[in-house]
C-alpha cells in the first residue's frame, strides 16, 4: 500500500469509511453538532475522544512515527478562525462534503467558502505570513 | 430512518479507519491538506514533476554504481540498490558503504499522489451518500434543518451568508492552523504531537464558546 496505486486505494478506502462513519455518527447534522459543542449530549463528543484513545493506545503499541509539526505563529488564531467556522456553519472541511451527499443542498455554499478560504490562505501566506503549515494531509 | 450510531461504535468507525490508513501508507491523511492541494493542482503538478525527476536522478546514480561495482569490484562502489516503496533507488553512500535499507519513512516524506487526494474527496462523497441513503436520511432540501434556522438563521439570504462566511473561515483556519478535526484531531492526537493536542483543544474550545453565543446569546 505504500506504492502510488497503494497509495490511491488506501485514500479510496479511508474516504469511504470517513464519509459513511461521520454521516452515521451525525456530524452532518447541525442539531446534533451544536448539542455537542453545548454539551447537551455527549454521544458525538465521546465518539471523537474515544476514537483518539483508540488510536493512541494502538499507535504506541504499533510504535507508529510521529510526522513533523511544530507550534508556529499559524496554530493558535488558525485553529480559533477554524472552530468559530465550523460552529457557524456546521462544517469542517469534510463534513459538507457529506452535508451534500444527504441533500443538503445549501451546504454547496459552504464548499465555495471553504474554497474561498483555502485558496486565500495560501495567497496570504505566500505574500504576508510566510508560515510553514503544511503539516496536515502529508 | 435509522438512529445515529451509539458513541463506541462512531468512536470505534473513526480509529478503524485512521489506524487502517497510518499502518497501511505510513502517512496520515487530512482533508484540509487535501482540499488545499487539489484546489492548488497546478502549483502540486510542479512539484509531483521534479520530484519525478529527482527520483529518476537516484536511479541513474544507483545504476552508474552498479555498473562501476561490476567493472572494478565491490569495494569500489556501492551495490546495486534495493527498490524503495516507491520505486526508487537509494543513492549510494559517499564513504562507498552499501546504501541504508529501504526507508519506508524515507518515501512517506513525500507528498501523497495529487489524484489520490481528489479520491479522498470523492469517496467521503460517495460514503456519505451511501450512509444517508441506507439509513433512510437522504432528503433533497434547501435548507440546513430546523436547528440551523433556529440557532443561526431561518432567513434564506442570511443563511447563504453564515454558511459562506463559515466556510471560509474553515479552508483559511485549518490551512492556517496546519490541520483540521482529521489531520489534528484524529492523526495528530492519536501520534500524541504537541502541535495538534494545542490545535484540538483551541478549535474545539472555540466551537463550544461559539456555539454558546449562537444558542444563548445571539
Amino acid at each position: 500500500m505504500r506504492t502510488r496505486d497503494g497509495i490511491l486505494v488506501a485514500n479510496v478506502i479511508a474516504g469511504l469509511a470517513l464519509g459513511y462513519t461521520v454521516a452515521n455518527i451525525g456530524f452532518g447534522d447541525y442539531a446534533e453538532l451544536n448539542r455537542m459543542f453545548t454539551f447537551q449530549e455527549l454521544r458525538m463528543l465521546l465518539a471523537f475522544a474515544g476514537a483518539v484513545a483508540i488510536i493512541v493506545v494502538v499507535f504506541a503499541v504499533l510504535r507508529v512515527r510521529r510526522t513533523s509539526g511544530r507550534i508556529h505563529a499559524g496554530v493558535i488564531p488558525g485553529a480559533i478562525l477554524f472552530g468559530s467556522g465550523w460552529a457557524i456553519s456546521g462544517g469542517c472541511p469534510a463534513i459538507p462534503i457529506v452535508q451534500v451527499a444527504s441533500g443538503y443542498l445549501p451546504a454547496l455554499v459552504t464548499i465555495a467558502g471553504i474554497v474561498v478560504g483555502v485558496r486565500l490562505c495560501r495567497w496570504a501566506n505566500t505574500r504576508y505570513f510566510h508560515l510553514d503549515s503544511g503539516s496536515c494531509g502529508r | 430512518m435509522t438512529e445515529y450510531w451509539p458513541w463506541w461504535a462512531g468512536a470505534a468507525g473513526l480509529a478503524l479507519t485512521t489506524i487502517n490508513y497510518a499502518v497501511t501508507t505510513d502517512r496520515s491523511f487530512g482533508v484540509s491538506g487535501a482540499w488545499d492541494r487539489v484546489l492548488h493542482w497546478r502549483a502540486e503538478r510542479r512539484v509531483e514533476r521534479v520530484n519525478a525527476r529527482f527520483a529518476d536522478e537516484r536511479v541513474l546514480t544507483a545504476a552508474l554504481a552498479a555498473a562501476t561495482a561490476d567493472q572494478f569490484g565491490v569495494g569500489s562502489a556501492a551495490p546495486a540498490a534495493h527498490p524503495t516503496p516507491h520505486g526508487d533507488a537509494p543513492a549510494p553512500r559517499q564513504d562507498g558503504r552499501p546504501p541504508a535499507a529501504p526507508n519506508s519513512s524515507l518515501a512517506s516524506l513525500l507528498p501523497a499522489p495529487l489524484v489520490s487526494q481528489v479520491a479522498l474527496l470523492l469517496s467521503i462523497f460517495v460514503g456519505g451518500w451511501v450512509a444517508a441513503v441506507t439509513a433512510g436520511r437522504f432528503q433533497l432540501r434547501l435548507d440546513m434543518g430546523d436547528a440551523f434556522g433556529q440557532i443561526v438563521t431561518d432567513k434564506p439570504i442570511a443563511m447563504i451568508g453564515a454558511l459562506f462566511i463559515g466556510g471560509v473561515l474553515v479552508g483559511f483556519g485549518t490551512r492556517l492552523a496546519g490541520g483540521c478535526s482529521s489531520g489534528h484531531g484524529l492523526n495528530g492526537c492519536g501520534r500524541l504531537q504537541p502541535v495538534s493536542i494545542v490545535a484540538t483543544a483551541i478549535f474545539f474550545g472555540t466551537g463550544v464558546l461559539v456555539s454558546f453565543l449562537l444558542w444563548k446569546v445571539i
